[in-house]
């Protein structure tokens, strides 16, 4: 029976898949996985002379570390995400409800079914990837094979931490908190003589020790996160009662926007991103990248010979980025399906979100970008950081809303979107990045530069902006 | 005159044909059922009728517009309940009703009306992602109701409605025709049908089987109930 469910699990999840991402884009991802992998053994020797051997080694265990932290978050926390977009989703995780069993063995075959999942859509195509780059450079095909399973390893590491993770958040949200510090310290403590993860450690030293202790990692902490699942799980409701009626209130206040866009839409998003708490969210799921493009700049500082500054104004790019974020978590407040009922047309909607994300969410990256120049005591570099953010974040919100509409973490699913989405972003990333890198050494030279990208990038904005309404206006909400 | 024509009108799921060249011409102030049994069509059809979905094939005309090039315009002068009561999660049930209205642009929409008609009272200060699925449904009418059209396209309107509401949403949709309203009911309670349908048509398999004149039964010595399993079977 547990491998007849694990099976429909499977095909249930490629079902999904592909019907929120073309089968074509969902197909594409593995294809160009195994590219990120030749590319990978491709340029080995310049990344190690760049960063160092062991560093390299442990930026891509790092790297998979996260991935699979992020997969696991995706599968434990996503399927709330996907109603909301969606409507109701009937998936094989809620059959206890109905059917005579547990919720723990099905918790657990849906984590087996995601490691299932994931190896065979990124970690097999990587590896085949590498085997046809280890053919044409050269690299030894036991080591290639060795440094895999120990990419596998620190993957699932990361996926079961996820996994404890929404074990503990059922039971309380406190307790996730606490949960994953702890974890995380023990985590460290473990770690904090050997290399990043046990697998690795393995992989550079062929202790058999440590291939039964990056086993014996993920295992332990799957095991514990199964027996914190229970059987009895209510979702912590917002609040129920008390709710002052305020859409006229917002009505009003949003009448300025009436040329761009529609107040009773704007003041409906509004009222939504405030009674379902998203704004912490948003918050915290800014607080996670950054806090790990911090951790990633102290150990690059660390790791490389020559000394690396990220400044306020690299940060202003990065934050400005990371604007999608916030505009994908405006298309999972609500599903949109009661607009089909009203004379109301898809961009109609885009916008209003688009209005919304540029008057009430924008404290979100200015308060973190403040931050960051005040502790990085660059206070000076302030203005130009809030403008290159501004900018980024319009040029790559407005291309985010063009080009997904409302179905943002779906759409990016596709990877052909997806493909397009990075060409679109990472040009004119890096050339900002490599300028904010540079101001100390040309001032004058790097603000005309940056000048020069930040009008374009606005062009572009208008001009994804007012593609909205041409792209989005037949577009159905079913 | 005719408010709804549609012909030849397909739909394609992939391999699956949903919709089989239906035709239907619906006459202003008729109460008109669609009836089937559950995956026969009805909420395909509705939904292309109602602008939602598109037609594979075929062409549909609402109030004597192409409903495909006239999404918006055709929305306006029509009200939908869809099947699956979806208010807007965070709003409160006359936050939703004073949202409909001004999007509609209603001048001086009766709310309270509405408010007491469906009982809402009760309900004041809750936001609708806590209601329950009937109490969903009764906003999902109001704001429906509220929007004052000529036209109305309901969606299994019945559904997880308590017996009293049923009785007063089947009285005002009498009324409603009365005074020169139309209503395109989409339905499997035959029950419902037969008291409120001027004609019905009944749909299986994506393909219209009969259309029915519901005055017409009696002198012919069957019930509806026993045409449509008649023809179902």
């Amino acid at each position: 029976m547990n491998r007849l469910i694990l099976w429909r699990m499977l095909q249930e999840e490629i079902r999904l898949n592909t019907s929120f991402a073309s089968g074509k884009g969902f197909y594409s991802f593995p294809i160009l996985v195994s590219i990120s992998g030749f590319l990978a053994i491709a340029f080995t020797d310049e990344m190690i002379a760049d960063m160092g051997y062991i560093e390299y080694l442990e930026v891509l265990h790092f790297g998979i570390l996260f991935y699979g932290v992020f997969a696991g978050t995706l599968a434990f926390f996503g399927n709330e995400f996907l109603e909301r977009i969606f409507g109701y989703l009937g998936l094989i995780i809620g059959l206890p409800t109905t059917q005579p069993i547990t919720q723990r063995k099905i918790t657990l075959l849906y984590f087996i079914k995601e490691f299932i999942f994931y190896s065979f859509f990124t970690l097999i195509p990587a590896f085949i990837g590498g085997l046809i780059g280890s053919y044409f450079y050269g690299i030894d095909l036991i080591n290639l094979i060795e440094f895999s399973i120990s990419l596998s390893f620190s993957f699932l590491t990361g996926l079961s931490f996820a996994y404890l993770i929404s074990s503990l958040y059922r039971i309380s949200w406190k307790f996730s908190v606490v949960g994953g510090l702890v974890t995380l310290i023990i985590y460290s403590l473990s770690v904090r003589n050997i290399a990043i993860t046990p697998s690795l450690e393995w992989y550079l030293h062929k202790e058999p020790i440590f291939i039964f202790i990056s086993l014996f990692n993920p295992l332990i902490i799957s095991f514990c996160a199964t027996i914190l699942v229970t059987n009895y799980y209510e979702e912590g409701s917002i609040k129920t009662i008390g709710y002052q009626d305020r859409l006229k209130e917002y009505i009003e206040k949003f009448n300025w926007a009436k040329k761009i866009s529609n107040p009773t839409i704007i003041s409906k998003e509004r009222i939504d991103l405030q009674r379902s708490k998203t704004g912490t969210k948003m918050f915290f799921s800014f607080a996670f990248p950054l806090g790990i493009l911090t951790f990633m700049n102290w150990f690059i500082d660390k790791g490389l010979p020559i000394q690396v500054d990220f400044n306020t104004i690299f940060y202003g790019v990065m934050v400005g980025f990371f604007g999608t974020m916030i505009y994908s978590w405006l298309n999972t407040i609500d599903s949109p399906t009661f607009y089909s009922t009203l004379p109301v047309t898809v961009s109609d909607v885009v916008r209003a979100r688009l209005v919304l994300f540029f008057t009430i969410t924008w404290w979100i990256p200015l308060l973190f970008l403040s931050l960051i120049s005040y502790m990085s005591s660059e206070i000076n570099l302030l203005p130009i950081g809030i403008i290159v953010m501004i900018t980024v974040g319009m040029y790559i919100v407005n291309y985010t809303a063009w080009s997904t509409g409302l179905r943002t973490n779906s759409a990016l699913f596709d990877a052909i979107v997806f493909l397009k989405f990075f060409v679109i972003s990472v040009p004119p990333m890096i050339a900002m990045t490599i300028l904010s890198l540079a101001i100390s050494y040309s001032i004058s030279t790097v603000l005309i530069a940056l000048s020069c990208i930040c009008g374009i990038l606005a062009l572009f904005s208008i001009f994804f902006y007012n593609k909205i309404e041409v792209k989005w206006q037949k577009e159905t909400f079913d | 005159m005719t408010l709804i024509s549609c012909k030849e009108l397909s739909k394609k799921y992939d391999d699956v044909l949903a919709l089989d060249k239906v035709n239907i011409d619906i006459e202003k102030g008729e109460f008109f059922g669609l009836l089937g049994p559950n995956g026969a069509g009805k909420t395909t059809l509705l939904k292309i009728l109602t602008g939602q979905i598109k037609s594979s094939e075929g062409t549909a005309e609402i109030l004597g517009m192409n409903i495909e090039d006239n999404v918006i315009d055709v929305k306006k002068k029509i009200a939908i309940v869809p099947e699956q009561e979806s208010p807007p999660s965070f709003l409160t049930p006359r936050e939703v009703l004073e949202m409909v209205a001004s999007i509609r642009q209603i001048e001086n929409p009766d709310i309270e009306e509405w408010i007491t008609f469906f009982e809402l009272e009760a309900m004041e200060g809750r936001v609708c992602r806590n209601l329950s699925r009937g109490q969903k449904q009764k906003v999902m009418l109001a704001a429906a109701f509220i929007s004052d059209t000529e036209l109305m396209f309901l969606d299994e309107p019945f559904i997880n409605l308590d017996p009293i509401v049923q009785t007063k949403v089947r009285d005002w949709l009498i009324q409603y025709v009365e005074n020169g309203g139309t209503v395109f009911l989409n339905t499997h309670l035959l029950e419902n049908a037969q008291r409120l349908c001027d004609r019905a048509a009944i749909i299986h398999n994506g393909k219209i089987q009969s259309m029915i004149k519901i005055n017409e039964l009696d002198s012919q010595n069957i019930s509806l109930e026993e045409l449509f399993h008649e023809i179902i079977l």
